[in-house]
């Protein structure tokens, strides 16, 4: 029997993946799916509507196996066995870094924040405008379209804004504000900070078959009727219809194989379970791994023709590796709601408002630093009252003292973008390898002084809102989250004209192989103050309608 | 699970709950899958609970303890809610902790015998509470005391942990989330009130 020859042999199926995979079959490309973990069963897995105390940790997870260094939302009893345990990573000295990854079928998509907002051209041509780096080699106006196509069939909740670096998009009717939001936006409005409703796909409303939000818990522990957007529920299913998808579950990419003339041919694989190796061949690859795992992928795809990993003629291949600093700006309670009745407000747990970029807007250089980060607020009765060890104390009254206080907690966190760095970066470790003898990838990382100096205006602004405001701050952090935190890493195969500079070209094609594309946040020049998955989606949708059109033309 | 009628699914939803929960610690005071669905009563007896790493005595002292951080008032408190089981189960199973409470029950009977020459749990709760109120108030820490602050801290912390995540616990709080589900995005009630200055009072803290 002559071996099967796949069309396109996609590696991943989170928000890139997931929408190379459903363009690439709907246009009736033969697709082969590699997947590192499982398939999730929203039934069995997703324990969202389990409360704490029907769990034997409570939810806390086991002590004895529990992740440490991982926030405990993201690898939690509530769903345990998504999680990356297994693929081990090193970090250079000197660095920190947390690499929550989930390799369950559509990854970190089953449990993302669905902050969604458009990246603009302020982010697009921000070297222009400060000097900095070098221009996206995409103008908005091209994109734009995308975004709406990727907004429609996702479903996006939030209202129009006119706001210079935030362009509009199509909108389901947002999620409304609370009593929290009333007082901030009020405090917000004295300060001249912008407080808004976020731009989240979450569905307020049915939405091409999916049933709108029944705010039922906390999303980031999945949804069981798929009432915001992840690649399993509004991407996969269209793709296994067309009859055109292979999915290989449990299945970890270990390098991309190439022909004589160092085109990708296909790519091996090692089975977690058997940890038996295979080979399947394709005409096109698609790496959409996220940033950092689609750099090992390619980095540790050497041959004689790519010595130094494929597609790496550039040097660039790992390198400009960004991520958003995070950290708490302010915490505190909002006295007006002491001893209110209760409020279902963060039962899903999602941003429903945000206090979108509002500096160098008009002067690339009025602040002590260049770009913009924006702001979260966070608050209402969450499930737990983490505020307990801000009163003092024990019996009756510390009791009282907790109830009153359930209504008001108030948290702000900063999304503040690093900027390209050659210090920051991913290469291959010289010597480590994980339990699957895949060398393992070395992460190079540390905080640059413009994120610093975001991270302490962020402060400063956030107190001065807390106070407009009229609340109470009690705490703000000394430092941010550890790297890697907001799971929003980019850069390692940036996008860009110069075939010399860059690893891939405007499409996300390599310049250096023409049948290897790469589809996820990994072509990014930089991470902006916007979260990543809307626009993964927006490029990878148009990366493959590119990638359908050269085959078309029997390019590939 | 199709064909199922929500009564009927709700119903082995809990027993399956209730069955797997019944096996494991901070559980034996459990109640909440006497849920009523329909005219059934779905039960599960309450067991003796038998300490995973605490011996007795240290058990008990931990129990005292977690129902004088979180009384039952005009709600159950910690002693109720099973909290001294969670606690002996996240102890157990974290070998980091482990030293901090035997370590620290060891610096309550000491200290109690020093100060008032019985061990702890043979004090009367006015002797107890006034041993623990240096160790919990800032205005009242006194020097020498630091091992016993951290060892307090850590049983608030386990307590409130355990309480906050119960059924007891989440109820005292009226957490909206033990409703499943809501028909729309919640919106706030006050909007001629956006700064919340005139809201009705609330109901004053009754005196401890």
């Amino acid at each position: 029997m002559p071996k099967q020859i796949y069309d396109v042999i996609v590696i991943g199926t989170g928000a890139g993946g997931g929408m190379a995979i459903k363009t690439l079959c709907e246009a009736g490309l033969k697709v082969c799916a590699l997947n590192s973990g499982r398939r999730l069963d929203p039934e069995k897995d997703f324990r969202n509507h389990r409360m704490s105390y029907e769990m034997k940790y409570r939810g806390f997870g086991d002590p004895k196996t529990r992740m440490k260094d991982t926030p405990g939302f993201l690898d939690s009893e509530y769903n345990q066995g998504a999680w990356e345990h297994d693929i081990a990573f090193t970090t250079a000295p000197g660095t920190r870094w947390m690499w929550p990854r989930c390799s369950a079928v559509g990854g970190k998509t089953n449990f993302w924040g669905r902050s969604s907002a458009r990246f603009g051209d302020i982010d697009f041509r921000a070297a222009t405008l400060d000097g900095y780096d070098v221009d996206w080699p995409v103008a908005y106006d091209e994109m734009a379209p995308y975004y709406t196509r990727v907004e429609k069939m996702i479903g996006v909740s939030s209202t129009v804004q006119n706001r210079p670096s935030n362009p509009d998009g199509v909108y389901l009717p947002p999620f409304n504000f609370r009593c929290l939001d009333m007082i901030l936006r009020h405090g917000c409005q004295k300060v001249g900070v912008p407080y808004l409703p976020d731009r989240l796909a979450q569905l307020t409303e049915d939405h091409n078959g999916h049933p709108a939000c029944h705010y039922c818990g906390d999303c980031t522990f999945g949804c069981e009727v798929g009432a915001f957007f992840s690649s399993p529920w509004f991407l996969l299913p269209a793709a296994g219809a067309s009859g055109n998808l292979e999915l290989k579950t449990n299945a970890i990419a270990k390098n991309i194989l190439v022909d004589d003339n160092g085109h990708a041919s296909g790519v091996a694989y090692l089975d977690r379970e058997s940890r038996q190796e295979y080979e399947i061949q394709g005409r096109a690859v698609v790496v959409a791994a996220s940033c950092i795992e689609s750099a090992r992928i390619m980095l540790n795809s050497k041959s004689r023709q790519w010595p130094t990993g494929i597609a790496n003629s550039s040097g660039q291949l790992g390198r400009n590796l960004c991520d958003h600093l995070y950290a708490t700006t302010a915490s505190g309670y909002l006295p007006q709601l002491l001893g209110q009745p209760n409020f279902p407000d963060n039962i899903t747990g999602n941003t429903i408002a945000w206090m979108p970029r509002w500096q160098n807007l008009e002067d690339a250089h009025e602040e002590k630093f260049i770009r913009g980060y924006s702001v979260y607020p966070d608050g209402g009765c969450a499930e737990f009252p983490w505020y307990y060890d801000k009163i003092e104390g024990f019996g009756s009254s510390c009791k009282q003292e907790i109830k009153r206080r359930y209504p008001t907690p108030v948290s702000f966190t900063i999304q503040a973008p690093t900027l390209p760095s050659s210090k920051n970066f991913v290469e291959i470790d010289p010597e480590a390898k994980d339990s699957f003898g895949i060398p393992q990838a070395r992460i190079h990382f540390e905080w640059g002084d413009n994120e610093l100096r975001m991270f302490q205006h962020g402060k400063q602004m956030s107190a001065d809102v807390f106070n407009s405001a009229g609340a109470v701050l009690e705490y703000a952090a000394d430092e941010p989250e550890m790297p890697g935190f907001s799971l929003h890493e980019t850069g390692t195969c940036r996008m860009g004209n110069d075939a010399t500079k860059f690893v891939t070209n405007r499409f996300g094609q390599t310049h250096d192989v023409p049948n290897l594309f790469v589809c996820d946040a990994s072509v990014f020049l930089n991470c902006t103050d916007k979260t990543t998955t809307l626009s993964i989606l927006a490029f990878t949708l148009r990366t493959n309608e590119y990638l359908v059109e050269q085959f078309r033309r029997a390019n590939l | 699970m199709a064909g199922q009628s929500i009564e009927r699914r709700e119903v082995l939803r809990i027993l399956a709950v209730a069955s797997a929960a019944a096996t494991f610690p901070g559980f034996s005071k459990w109640s909440f899958a006497c849920g009523h669905i329909g005219k059934k009563l779905a039960q599960i007896k309450p067991a003796v609970y038998q300490p995973l790493f605490f011996t007795s005595p240290e058990y008990a002292t931990i129990e005292r303890l977690t129902d004088i951080i979180i009384p039952a008032d005009d709600t159950p408190g910690a002693r109720e809610a099973g909290v001294a089981e969670f606690i002996d189960l996240m102890v157990s199973r974290d070998s980091n902790l482990q030293p901090d409470f035997r370590n620290g029950l060891r610096w309550l009977d000491m200290h109690s015998k020093k100060t008032s020459g019985q061990p702890f749990m043979k004090l009367n709760p006015g002797q107890q509470t006034a041993l623990l109120e240096p160790l919990a108030y800032k205005n009242k820490f006194r020097p020498g005391e630091e091992a016993g602050r951290k060892f307090f801290a850590r049983v608030r912390e386990y307590t409130m942990l355990g309480f906050y995540t119960s059924e007891i616990g989440l109820k005292e709080l009226d957490f909206p989330g033990l409703i499943h589900s809501y028909a729309v995005s919640p919106s706030c009630p006050h909007k001629d009130d956006p700064e919340h200055r005139h809201l009705p009072p609330a109901p004053a803290l009754s005196k401890s």
